[in-house]
């Protein structure tokens, strides 16, 4: 297996300014959950609210690599066959057809039994070999020759045995394949597994990863992430409106407001030409933030005193 | 510093954060890439490689804070005394000849008496009048040491320590210098009593915070050995947080040891590769067909409680451990009884357990008729106990003289798979009274006495194990 080391990840500032370049303004955990992940080969473990960047995070990091981004989308009954390889079924039976015609060719002149056996045995077990392997997410990622980033999404999703599945995996980058024997990754993938605490990972999987628990952001972050991906709004604004998203959070809410509706509001307060942030400009624009009507309603009571306190009035 | 990273690991593992050597060295790498520089930094990538979830996270936090800095929470340094003195003893000379600045007042001590002039040359005496606050800090960790703080167990051995830190730091020298001034009337005494009182205070501190370091988490572990033996009924209002939160942390041992696995059933899907890999053999027909596995149902467990007064602490441990383990025992019912039965299922999926519990209590509390129960049990879950299924009864048998109705146990004792009865009377006193035990003993597949924590994680095993 070869190693590869990116001049992109030589140390934490480094990262957070790669990241930077290509629009992930990130913390400082962040960048060195990438550093030691990085430097020790071990996977990262994501966990966070939704909508704080976690599949991001990985996209990111092909980005800034240069390498492909694998992913694999975990849900209930995802088993080895649709993760890891499935064999060719039709190819293998064409393979069958072929054989049982040239085996006639092949053995003629082979005086008994035994010098047959001893001819057949020269070709090899082909019938179980990579030509006749279809390989999925996790096996691809580790064929990439120049390493890849393997994205495995939500993997509390997943059932038990395919945790137990993935330990191998990550561990040593490698697969066991019971007709072939122990494949190893090429280069050995940088790999993100995310999670939304749906239920307890297992001590096993979690002893094997490095915990990154991405918050949301704070004020200050935030403004940057919002200045990086919104460049043409005011100061002022952009500084109220941040601050009136982190108040909501504040509030007994089903879905908290993410960094992505953040920026969805900050667009559209854009679009709308608002210099700044009015009651009535909010309500109407609360759908942008909040995603159910319970949360709306209770919002809306508390709207006054947050806009209040965003606007440090 | 690897040796600090080893001891800061071994106070983790005394407040309940498992570590693998494994983990230990990946901390020494961890290290090693970071450098000890920048705290927060350390602190990040440290916590991400030994700290797995939220709550080991924050119990990661209080130790790091403890272990890395442990003079940040102490007061500074007297820096009015400090300050004073170093305004007094600028003007006319500087700084003095060892570092340290004195005031004029111990200056001209220290010209009157060679002692006191030797005693103020000790680096000990230079960090203290210097406010060299790194110096004193490396002096009293230092110390600490060669006293064996780390041995520290109990809160009524911080004295002992106390002196001998002060001892191994020289305070003896310092307490024998303030005498001699004393003896001599100096006015330097005073302000040296002030430089004693400051280290006093200071190794006191650090004391306390090493105590929090070392002795707490092994001080938590010896209470919850304590609990762990002692009958449910007489553990203390005050003991009940941290009694569900070991239950809960059992119960997370034993789901993971348990974790549900695949069985193999009848039929399902075509398995293509099996099947395939068997017509090899056939000329490729593939007239063997092979199927992929299912998994097989999994087996249902009742429980039965009795919330009548006596009893309904235990109840309320072995709902806890039971719900706890829902990851690996999905389809718990739980009924709760005394005078008559009812399911309190539904009560568990809307409110958390303890809540439940508490509700359950409330709404069939009463004295205790087990025939009336196990009637009602019958009538209400009879036909969904099945061969795969297990009957937990909680309960102390003591029936009040009514009918036992042996029959109806005998009845489900037949159907399910396994009928177990956790008394928490101990075995002697089954036979006294208006106990039932031994009559409904001939009913249950196993019996046994359950009163404490340890007990019941034993039993609570063996269902697992059974019922897999």
């Amino acid at each position: 297996m070869k190693t590869n080391d990116f001049p992109q990840l030589a140390s934490v500032a480094a990262i957070q300014e790669g990241f930077e370049s290509i629009g992930y303004i990130c913390s400082d955990s962040i960048a060195t959950a990438v550093y030691l992940a990085s430097h020790l080969r071990k996977p990262v473990l994501v966990e966070g609210p939704p909508g704080v960047g976690k599949t991001e995070l990985a996209k990111t990091c092909a980005q800034l690599l240069e390498v492909p981004l694998v992913r694999l989308q975990c849900y209930e009954g995802l088993d080895e066959s649709k993760a890891l390889y499935e064999w060719k079924y039709s190819k293998q039976l064409l393979y069958t057809q072929v054989l049982k015609e040239k085996l006639g060719d092949l053995l003629q002149g082979a005086h008994d039994l035994a010098e047959s056996v001893e001819r057949l045995h020269q070709f090899g077990d082909i019938f179980y070999s990579e030509e006749f392997l279809e390989p999925r997410p996790l096996l691809s990622a580790m064929q990439q020759e120049q390493g890849a980033v393997l994205l495995i999404d939500e993997v509390d999703k997943s059932d038990y045995e395919f945790e137990a599945l993935l330990l191998e995996i990550l561990s040593d980058y490698q697969v066991s394949i019971p007709e072939i024997g122990t494949v190893k990754a090429r280069s050995a993938p940088m790999v993100f597994l995310t999670s939304n605490n749906t239920r307890d990972i297992s001590d096993a999987l979690k002893r094997r990863c490095l915990h990154l628990y991405i918050p949301f952001p704070s004020v200050a972050l935030e403004e940057r992430i919002v200045r990086s991906r919104v460049p043409d709004i005011d100061a002022e604004l952009r500084h109220q409106l941040v601050a009136f998203v982190h108040s909501l959070r504040g509030l007994d809410l089903k879905k908290l407001p993410a960094i992505s509706e953040t920026i969805d509001w900050a667009r559209s307060l854009l679009l709308l030409h608002a210099g700044k942030l009015d009651e009535a400009l909010v309500r109407d624009t609360l759908n942008v933030l909040l995603k159910f009507e319970d949360d709306m309603e209770s919002a809306s009571a508390e709207l006054p005193t947050l806009l209040r306190e965003a606007r440090g009035d | 510093m690897p040796d600090s990273l080893v001891s800061f690991i071994r106070i983790l593992r005394s407040h309940n954060l498992p570590i693998s050597p494994a983990e230990t060295l990946d901390a020494v790498r961890i290290a090693a890439l970071l450098g000890y520089e920048d705290k927060q930094r350390l602190r990040d990538g440290l916590g991400m490689a030994l700290a797995k979830g939220d709550a080991e996270r924050t119990q990661f936090d209080i130790c790091f804070d403890r272990f890395f800095n442990p003079h940040k929470e102490a007061p500074a340094l007297n820096t009015e005394l400090v300050a004073a003195s170093t305004a007094q003893a600028m003007p006319t000379q500087g700084r003095g000849a060892g570092g340290g600045s004195r005031s004029p007042v111990l200056q001209q001590a220290a010209a009157e008496d060679p002692a006191t002039a030797a005693l103020l040359e000790t680096p000990l005496l230079e960090a203290l009048l210097g406010g060299d606050h790194n110096a004193l800090a490396v002096a009293i960790s230092e110390a600490s040491q060669r006293a064996g703080l780390p041995e520290i167990r109990l809160f009524t051995q911080k004295g002992l320590y106390r002196r001998r830190i002060l001892a191994a730091l020289g305070e003896e020298q310092l307490r024998a210098g303030i005498a001699r001034l004393e003896n001599r009337g100096s006015p330097a005494q005073e302000e040296l009593k002030q430089y004693r009182d400051l280290l006093r205070a200071q190794v006191g501190d650090f004391i306390d915070q090493q105590y929090l370091l070392h002795a707490e988490g092994k001080n938590k572990r010896l209470i919850e050995d304590m609990l762990m033996q002692t009958r449910l009924s007489n553990i203390e209002s005050g003991y009940m947080d941290r009694m569900e939160e070991m239950v809960r942390r059992m119960a997370k041992k034993l789901a993971a040891r348990y974790a549900p696995r695949k069985r193999s059933a009848q039929r399902g899907q075509l398995d293509v590769r099996r099947t395939l890999n068997r017509g090899i053999a056939h000329d490729g027909l593939m007239f063997e067909l092979r199927w992929r596995r299912i998994r097989r149902e999994r087996p249902q467990v009742f429980a039965l409680c009795d919330v009548s007064g006596s009893v309904a602490s235990y109840s309320r441990f072995l709902l806890l451990f039971l719900y706890s383990l829902q990851d690996v025992l999905p389809r718990v019912r739980s009924f709760a009884f005394s005078n008559r039965l009812g399911e309190i299922s539904d009560l568990f999926a809307t409110h958390p357990p303890e809540k439940a519990i508490e509700i359950a209590q409330h709404s069939f509390g009463g004295a205790t008729d087990y025939g009336n129960s196990l009637q009602d049990f019958v009538n209400l879950a009879f036909d969904d106990v099945r061969s795969g299924s297990t009957i937990i009864i909680l309960g102390d048998a003591r029936n009040n003289y009514g009918a036992a109705r042996l029959d109806l146990l005998q009845k489900l004792y037949r159907r399910a798979n396994r009928v177990i009865w956790l008394n928490p009377e101990s075995k002697i006193n089954w036979k006294t009274g208006d106990s039932e035990m031994i009559r409904y003993r001939s009913a249950c597949h196993f019996t046994a006495e359950c009163n404490n924590l340890k007990q019941l994680e034993r039993l609570i095993e063996q269902l697992l194990k059974s019922v897999r």
